[in-house]
């Protein structure tokens, strides 16, 4: 047994994907959709138990009340909203429990919630990736919102520590992550997400040069409109020096909007 | 509450806690969708619901998201706030996928 980590992908969740307003090029949204499609039909191939999907909370699942930097869901589903949408996953809990009871075994002091809304960067990939029957998903939140956040490299032990307890399983397990490129909401730069900087991260990726990402700093990050990518620097950690698959790279005029497989 | 100052250059930085309130009633605004609709139709009473005072009720009622940012609103939450307005108000197109 082991090596049962068989998929890793990550993928944009950029709201305006599933709700789109006028001001979106209703072309470039269809092209993500392609590649959301084509990541679908991989899961299809692959055949998961279960998905283990890192995200960054949106200020949905926790408030200023709890902030956690990082905290797994484990309770039998978990659901969320927004607008006309309504989602309820089947959550897989043996799984989830193991990261839990492993993870803190290890060393990092995971949070745990039985109960918490789900965001939208966990159900918008969802949205047009899930196979059907749909698979129960493992929600892995990491902080990347609510400063301080959690360290590149932070979250690049973290991930690698995932990886292990996920290779040891015996489950089929795929391993997503949820989030980037770059881009600003809320704030004046919006509209000048710094896309060179995405290309060159994707380029590094091709090359199986996802340590390197471990080394940035936050305020590198947050300078790149990057702030998301510690789920990505997460996922890289449990996938080594595969070298990253772009399904797309498309750049709207707020966001690099990336799909990604590492092929294992 | 008095306008809050950055502590730094980053464009998502640390809530201050005087702005608790504030960001408390942002959340509510993004993320339940019972008091969006009761502020929509009362929008002062869904504010002093929440504690807000005089002067952050201003600002929201205003809606200028340097005002909002600079009294400590979380960039994120004012966003996310005016979209899930604009949804419900129907004042932009969607395209629902």
């Amino acid at each position: 047994m082991g090596a049962m980590l068989v998929g890793a992908f990550v993928c944009a969740h950029t709201p305006q994907l599933l709700a789109r307003p006028d001001t979106e090029d209703r072309e470039l949204v269809l092209r993500v959709h392609a590649a959301f499609a084509r990541v679908k039909r991989r899961l299809e191939a692959l055949r998961p138990d279960a998905i283990a999907i890192v995200a960054g909370d949106h200020i949905e699942a926790f408030f200023l009340n709890a902030v956690p930097a990082l905290a797994v869901y484990v309770g039998a589903e978990c659901a969320g909203s927004f607008g006309r949408y309504r989602y309820r996953f089947p959550v897989h809990e043996p799984l989830a429990r193991a990261i839990v009871e492993q993870g803190i075994e290890r060393g990092f002091d995971l949070l745990y919630t039985q109960e918490a809304p789900l965001d939208y960067a966990f159900y918008v990939p969802l949205h047009f990736t899930m196979p059907a029957p749909a698979v129960p998903i493992v929600p892995l939140h990491v902080n990347v919102y609510l400063p301080p956040q959690p360290t590149p490299r932070r979250c690049h032990e973290w991930g690698r520590a995932l990886g292990e307890i996920l290779r040891a399983r015996p489950e089929r397990v795929v391993l997503m992550a949820s989030g980037g490129m770059s881009h600003f909401p809320g704030t004046d730069r919006y509209a000048s997400p710094e896309f060179d900087w995405d290309r060159r991260v994707l380029e590094q990726l091709g090359q199986g040069r996802g340590l390197e990402l471990a080394a940035l700093t936050g305020e590198e990050l947050d300078k790149a409109g990057n702030i998301e990518l510690r789920t990505w620097i997460t996922l890289l950690g449990a996938v080594g020096d595969a070298r990253a698959l772009v399904y797309c790279y498309e750049p709207s005029w707020h966001h690099g909007n990336a799909v990604v497989e590492w092929p294992l | 509450m008095a306008a809050v100052t950055p502590e730094s250059s980053a464009h998502y930085h640390f809530p201050p806690a005087a702005a608790y309130r504030l960001n408390r009633c942002l959340f509510a605004l993004k993320s339940d969708d019972a008091f969006r609709a009761r502020y929509v139709a009362d929008p002062d009473g869904a504010m002093r619901a929440l504690g807000l005072d005089e002067a952050d009720q201003a600002a929201l009622r205003g809606g200028d998201r340097d005002d909002l940012v600079a009294r400590g609103a979380h960039p994120y939450l004012v966003f996310m706030a005016d979209l899930r307005l604009r949804m419900d108000r129907g004042t932009t197109t969607f395209e629902y996928f």
